[in-house]
């Protein structure tokens, strides 16, 4: 090899090196980990094969109510989140008078980190000072009044509700940028050809917002498997586990029960589910961009 | 969308929709900003909508001193100021070899990181943890810069990369005549033409790193170290019922967020964060 040829690693292994040791190398020892049985703690690790996985699904009904719940998550936010979002780049996409507002309104809560809006949250839904519960006492709705997070009827609802406030700006900006690329031809063509609203949204809007919304589609299905920080922050999981999703699971599995191997088989089971959603989109993308 | 003139009833029932929902986006904010400005007898005596009895500025000092908040911005600061730079410094070098020296894997080696992005950080803690301890690095901060750092590479590489192709060749191969190595070819003519990406990054990896909850919870658990995300979630276990110091706490934690936001609008608004899909 000569120098030449050397250059470009050069440059690249400071990132290179970090990205392995951080990302790579790591990922894949956890998925080795993820075949035994150890408490991190004692030199000696027991080989049990696939037996963590199958424990999880078989025996661990927290994992699978975790596993549930981000299903749950997903479709909740494909439905409101995105929907929401679509719905606001609708109503913001002409010039009007406050468009910056609104929108700057609608997105500010996305900037804010999933603590803060959940310690915010958290003293909303509070059962007795909380903004929520007053509301409902002044209006005379008192029996309508909940421990919201305390229920473990109520609580992952009352935490999506949470996350709809803080998401739903996301996909509005994208839904906008979309928007913003569709030509006008096609809706003069279609009114002159005595069109309705409700037709030109379905027949043009819709699917020249194609290729937006496998973005957004992509994004909230990798988002809802990885939520974690809204729901430690207002519940830690509780009350009786009814929110736990596979994030917050795998955490208290592995740094508070000190059960590495069943932590490393939920993360791995994570990365899993990740991939069938990813693959397809990256396969599609990628073919896309070489045509 | 000018061709569809909308009728005035219906532009009307448009703005009254957005106005209230306006409103309720901006209830929990309000909700939380009147109650750090209450006493906790005020709280406790009038309705919740009622407006501060006594404007209690001293419920911000008391958080900023008592509630350790100076103390957990100081630190979120610092750490954002070495890891953005640092972390941008080794991606634009990468995404350079990327696309401005050939070699054979450039194309495979992009891919390779890119995967990064699909690894949720869960799958990396435990060896992480114990690379940390094997390294005498836990509850430090160089430890955790450098997965920080880490975690960074795939998205900037992505942007970085993108921004760079754009730049034209005829730039290098001028450079070559004026006699710039490769290392002249990256800072007197990459970096400067690729300013506005490296700009966007700088805020976009800002914001991510000073949200940052989980590495920061499970690496950093010396109370003196703590950063903005978990200081304020243990700030809440020790004053659990003092709701307008909390809520004091919670306001003071997100006004950086706040002014780098309207700095800087135009950049998270456009869509940009989705746009780079690659």
């Amino acid at each position: 090899m000569t120098l030449r040829n050397l250059k470009p690693w050069l440059f690249l292994s400071p990132a290179l090196l970090v990205y392995l040791t951080v990302i790579f190398v790591p990922a894949v020892y956890t998925s080795y980990l993820s075949l035994f049985r150890w408490n991190g703690v004692t030199p000696d690790k027991q080989f049990v094969g696939l037996r963590n996985f199958i424990d999880l699904f078989m025996v661990d009904n927290v994992f699978v109510k975790a596993l549930k719940n981000n299903l749950l998550w997903m479709v909740g936010s494909l439905v409101f989140i995105m929907g929401f979002g679509l719905l606001l780049a609708m109503l913001l996409n002409r010039k009007m008078k406050g468009r910056t507002a609104f929108r700057g309104i609608f997105y500010f809560p996305y900037v804010l980190s999933g603590i803060v809006v959940a310690s915010g949250w958290a003293w909303m839904y509070n059962p007795t000072q909380g903004f929520i519960n007053k509301l409902l006492e002044t209006i005379g709705l008192e029996s309508w009044t909940h421990a919201w997070l305390a229920e473990p009827k109520t609580a992952l609802y009352a935490v999506f509700v949470a996350a709809l406030w803080q998401g739903v700006g996301q996909p509005m900006v994208l839904f906008l940028a979309g928007l913003q690329t569709i030509p006008q031809e096609p809706y003069e063509a279609a009114i002159i050809d005595g069109a309705k609203r409700r037709q030109t949204f379905r027949y043009i809007t819709l699917p020249l917002l194609r290729e937006t919304f496998l973005i957004v589609v992509a994004t909230t299905m990798i988002g809802s498997m990885k939520v974690y920080d809204i729901i430690y922050g207002m519940t830690g999981g509780g009350p009786a586990e009814s929110t736990q999703v596979l994030a917050s699971w795998m955490y208290y599995q592995t740094f508070r029960f000190a059960n590495i191997g069943t932590g490393s088989a939920i993360s791995l089971t994570l990365v899993l589910i990740t991939l069938v959603v990813i693959i397809p989109y990256v396969y599609y993308t990628t073919k896309k961009s070489h045509v | 969308m000018e061709e569809m003139r909308l009728h005035p009833a219906l532009n009307a029932a448009r703005y009254t929709f957005l106005i209230l929902l306006a409103a309720l986006f901006v209830i929990p904010i309000v909700f939380v900003a009147f109650t750090a400005l209450k006493t906790r007898a005020d709280l406790a005596s009038h309705p919740f909508y009622y407006f501060p009895e006594k404007i209690q500025w001293g419920n911000f000092l008391k958080a900023w001193q008592q509630g350790k908040m100076s103390l957990y911005m100081k630190n979120t600061a610092f750490i954002c100021l070495v890891k953005v730079p640092l972390g941008i410094l080794i991606e634009a070098l990468a995404a350079f070899a990327l696309t401005r020296l050939k070699f054979k894997w450039s194309n495979g080696m992009f891919a390779f990181f890119l995967v990064g992005m699909m690894v949720p950080m869960q799958a990396t803690l435990v060896p992480l943890n114990i690379f940390l301890h094997k390294t005498n690095l836990v509850n430090t901060y160089p430890g955790l810069f450098f997965i920080y750092v880490g975690f960074g590479i795939p998205f900037g590489i992505l942007i970085l990369r993108g921004f760079f192709r754009t730049i034209p060749k005829e730039l290098d191969e001028a450079a070559l005549i004026d006699g710039c190595g490769d290392f002249g070819k990256f800072f007197r003519i990459i970096v400067p033409l690729a300013l506005p990406a490296i700009a966007t990054l700088v805020i976009f990896d800002f914001m991510a790193t000073w949200n940052e909850f989980l590495l920061a919870q499970i690496f950093i658990t010396d109370d003196k170290m703590k950063l903005i995300t978990t200081g304020l979630m243990s700030f809440r276990g020790e004053r659990a019922t003092d709701y307008p110091l909390l809520n004091a706490g919670v306001l003071i934690s997100i006004v950086p967020t706040l002014v780098v936001y309207l700095l800087f609008q135009k950049y998270f608004v456009s869509g940009l964060a989705g746009s780079v899909k690659g």
